[in-house]
C-alpha cells in the first residue's frame, strides 16, 4: 500500500498497434485479477495480474477488423468485445475460447458494457438506439431508444436502475432500466461524449467529452452538479474509483489525471505515455490505475489508500 | 586589420517567396522606420518586432495562397493550385489542411507516392482529424497498399464512427480488396507447393521393387499431383458483389479439359 500517486509497472509493445481499450476484473472463484486488452491490431489480449506485473495468458484471435471496446463480468469469468467488423464475441477467461459471436449488423456495435448481474450487454448504435444482447441466448433482447445520433458510450449504474448513454452530439440520455423509459435527455456537451461512468454509489454520473471538459451530474435530480476542465485536448475515457472518492480520466494530450470527487480537483496527473491514451480503468479495490493508448503500451499505477 | 562580418548563407531551404516576403518587409520598414523611430532607436526589439511581423505576415498570404489553390483545383487546374499550395506550405510548414488539400488533387494527378507522403504530413500534424485519415487511406489505396489503407480508414472511424460514407466506402471497399490479395496470395502459394510436389514427389525419395503395384501407384499419385497443378493454373480468383469468393476456372473446356492431360505433362511424366 503505497501513499502517494506513482507508476508501478509499464508493458511496452502489448499489442502490434493502438490500443483502443481495456478492461480490468476480478475473478470470484480463484480471487486472481485479470486485465483484457483490444487493439487496431484485430487481438484481444488476456493478461495475468500478480506478484505486481503482467503475464500474457491469452491472444484471442477472431475479430476481423480493430477491436473497439471490451468488458468484463462481474463474476471475472467471461469477456466481452466488439470490433468494427460489426461483431460482438464472447470469451472464456479461464480456457481462452472463444464462447459466442454476435453479429450485431452494419455499425451497430460500438461500446460493450455488462449489466451489474452480467446477464446483459448493452451496446450503442448508430441509429441512437441501445440494443441489449443476452449472454446466455447470444441474441438480441430488446433495445431503447433514444432517438438521438450515434451512440459511442454506455454505462449501467451499479445498483441496476439506470442506463445512460452518450452521443456524438454531445446529449447524453438516461434510461430506467425497469420500466425501458427514458427518463432524462441532457445536453451535456456541444461535441462527442466518448465515455461515462456512474459513481459505485449511482448517485453521480460522469461524462468525458471531445470539448476537453468533464461533467459530473446529480444523477436522481439530472442537475449539473460540476464541469471540470485540465486536459489540453479530448477526454478519451472516465473511469470511477470503487471507494467512490475519486475518478480518473486519460486523454489525447497523453496524460492520465486523477481527480477527487467530493473536491472536485484534480489531485494528481501521469504524463507517461507517449501517444493518446485511450483507456484507463481502476482495479476492483480502487489501489491501482491501468492506462493503454496509441503507443501501444499499458501502465499500471500506484493509488494511495 | 580585415574587418569582420557574419558570413550570410544564402541557403537554398529558404523559399524565393519568404525571402521576398521579408525584402518587402525590410523595405516597407526602412520607409517608415526613420520617420518614428529618429530620436532614439532601439534596434534590438525593432528587428524582435519585425520578425514578429514577419511571422504573421506569413500566417495571412498562406491563408490567400490556399484559397487561390482551392479555386484553381476546382477550376481543374490542379498543378496550378499545388503550385500554389506548395508555396503557402513554405510559409507555414505546419498547417495540415494544406497538406491534405494537396494530397487530393495529387490522387487526382495519379501522382500516387507524392499524393501518400502528403497525407502522411497531415495526419502528422493534426492526429485527430478524421478528414485526413480518410484521405491517407485513399493515397494508399491508389498506391496498392492495401493493408495501410484499411488501417487509416479504421483510424478514421474510431474518431469519427457516424461518418457513413468512411464505414459504406471506404473501409467496404478497401476489406474487400484486402480479402481479395488474401486469396489470391493463398492461391499462389498452393500453387508453388503443388508445383514443388511435382519436381521432388514425395513417392520418389522411396526406393521400389518395379515388379510391384507400389510403382503403378506412386505413378498415379504423380500424375494426379500434376493434373492438380494443371487445374489450378487455369482457375482465378474472383469475388463477387457480396464479396464472397471463388476460385473461377478459366478458358475453354474447364472441366473436360482436366481429364486429357496436356502434352507438357506428358513430357513430364516420360522424364520421371
Amino acid at each position: 500500500m503505497s501513499t502517494q500517486y506513482s507508476i508501478l509497472f509499464k508493458q511496452e509493445h502489448a499489442h502490434d498497434d493502438a490500443i483502443w481499450t481495456a478492461a480490468w476484473g476480478k475473478s470470484e472463484a480463484d480471487g486472481s485479477e485479470t486485465i483484457v486488452t483490444g487493439s487496431l491490431d484485430d487481438m484481444v489480449k488476456v493478461w495475468k495480474w500478480s506478484d505486481e506485473k503482467l503475464e500474457l495468458q491469452w491472444t484471442l484471435e477472431g475479430h476481423q477488423l480493430g477491436v473497439v471496446s471490451v468488458d468484463i463480468s462481474h463474476n471475472g469469468a467471461i469477456a466481452a468485445s466488439s470490433s468494427l467488423d460489426a461483431h460482438i464475441r464472447l470469451w472464456d477467461l479461464e480456457s481462452g475460447k472463444q464462447i459466442k459471436s454476435m453479429d450485431a449488423g452494419p455499425v451497430d456495435a460500438w461500446t460493450v458494457a455488462f449489466s451489474p448481474d452480467s446477464k446483459y450487454i448493452a451496446t450503442g448504435s448508430h441509429l441512437g438506439k441501445v440494443n441489449i444482447f443476452g449472454v446466455e441466448s447470444g441474441k438480441k433482447e430488446y433495445s431503447l431508444d433514444t432517438r438521438g445520433k450515434f451512440i459511442l458510450s454506455i454505462a449501467y449504474s451499479p445498483d441496476g436502475k439506470y442506463l445512460a448513454s452518450g452521443a456524438i452530439d454531445g446529449i447524453i440520455n438516461i434510461f430506467d432500466i425497469a420500466t425501458g423509459k427514458l427518463l432524462h435527455t441532457l445536453e451535456g456537451h456541444a461535441m462527442p461524449i466518448r465515455s461515462l461512468t456512474f459513481s459505485p454509489d449511482s448517485q453521480l454520473l460522469v461524462t468525458a467529452s471531445d470539448d476537453g471538459y468533464i461533467k459530473i451530474y446529480d444523477v436522481q435530480h439530472a442537475n449539473l452538479a460540476g464541469t471540470l476542465s485540465g486536459h489540453g485536448s479530448w477526454v478519451l475515457n472516465v473511469a470511477f474509483s470503487p471507494d467512490d472518492t475519486h475518478f480518473v480520466s486519460s486523454s489525447s494530450d497523453k496524460s492520465v489525471k486523477v481527480w477527487d470527487a467530493s473536491s472536485r480537483a484534480c489531485i494528481n496527473t501521469f504524463f507517461d505515455h507517449q501517444d493518446q491514451v485511450w483507456s484507463v480503468k481502476y482495479n476492483s479495490t480502487g489501489s491501482k490505475i491501468i492506462s493503454a493508448g496509441d503507443d501501444r503500451a499499458i501502465h499500471i499505477y500506484d493509488c494511495p489508500m | 586589420m580585415a574587418s569582420f562580418g557574419w558570413k550570410r548563407k544564402a541557403g537554398e531551404k529558404v523559399s524565393k517567396t519568404v525571402v521576398r516576403q521579408f525584402e518587402a518587409e525590410a523595405e516597407k520598414a526602412e520607409n517608415d522606420g526613420p520617420g518614428q523611430d529618429e530620436e532614439e532607436v532601439d534596434w534590438l526589439h525593432a528587428i524582435k518586432r519585425r520578425r514578429e511581423i514577419l511571422l504573421e505576415d506569413c500566417a495571412a498570404k498562406s491563408r490567400r495562397l490556399k484559397d487561390e489553390g482551392a479555386l484553381l483545383a476546382e477550376e481543374g487546374r490542379h498543378w496550378e493550385a499545388i503550385k500554389k499550395w506548395d508555396e503557402a506550405i513554405h510559409l507555414t510548414p505546419d498547417n495540415p489542411i494544406l497538406y491534405e488539400m494537396k494530397s487530393q488533387v495529387l490522387t487526382i494527378l495519379q501522382e500516387v507516392f507524392p499524393a501518400v507522403k502528403a497525407a502522411e504530413m497531415a495526419v502528422k500534424f493534426r492526429p485527430l482529424w478524421w478528414e485526413g485519415w480518410q484521405t491517407l487511406g485513399r493515397a494508399q489505396l491508389n498506391l496498392g497498399e492495401v493493408d495501410l489503407a484499411v488501417r487509416s480508414f479504421q483510424v478514421a472511424i474510431h474518431l469519427c464512427p457516424s461518418e457513413r460514407t468512411l464505414w459504406q466506402e471506404d473501409l467496404a471497399w478497401a476489406s474487400r480488396l484486402q480479402k481479395q490479395n488474401l486469396a489470391t496470395k493463398e492461391k499462389i502459394r498452393e500453387e508453388e507447393e503443388t508445383k514443388n510436389q511435382i519436381l521432388n514427389a514425395p513417392e520418389l525419395e522411396q526406393d521400389y521393387d518395379f515388379e510391384s503395384d507400389e510403382v503403378l501407384a506412386a505413378c498415379v499419385a504423380v500424375a494426379e499431383r500434376q493434373t492438380r497443378y494443371e487445374e489450378l493454373k487455369r482457375t482465378t480468383v474472383v469475388i463477387d458483389s457480396e464479396g464472397n469468393i471463388k476460385n473461377v476456372v478459366t478458358g475453354e473446356g474447364g472441366s473436360e479439359d482436366t481429364a486429357t492431360p496436356s502434352k507438357e505433362q506428358f513430357v513430364k511424366a516420360r522424364g520421371l
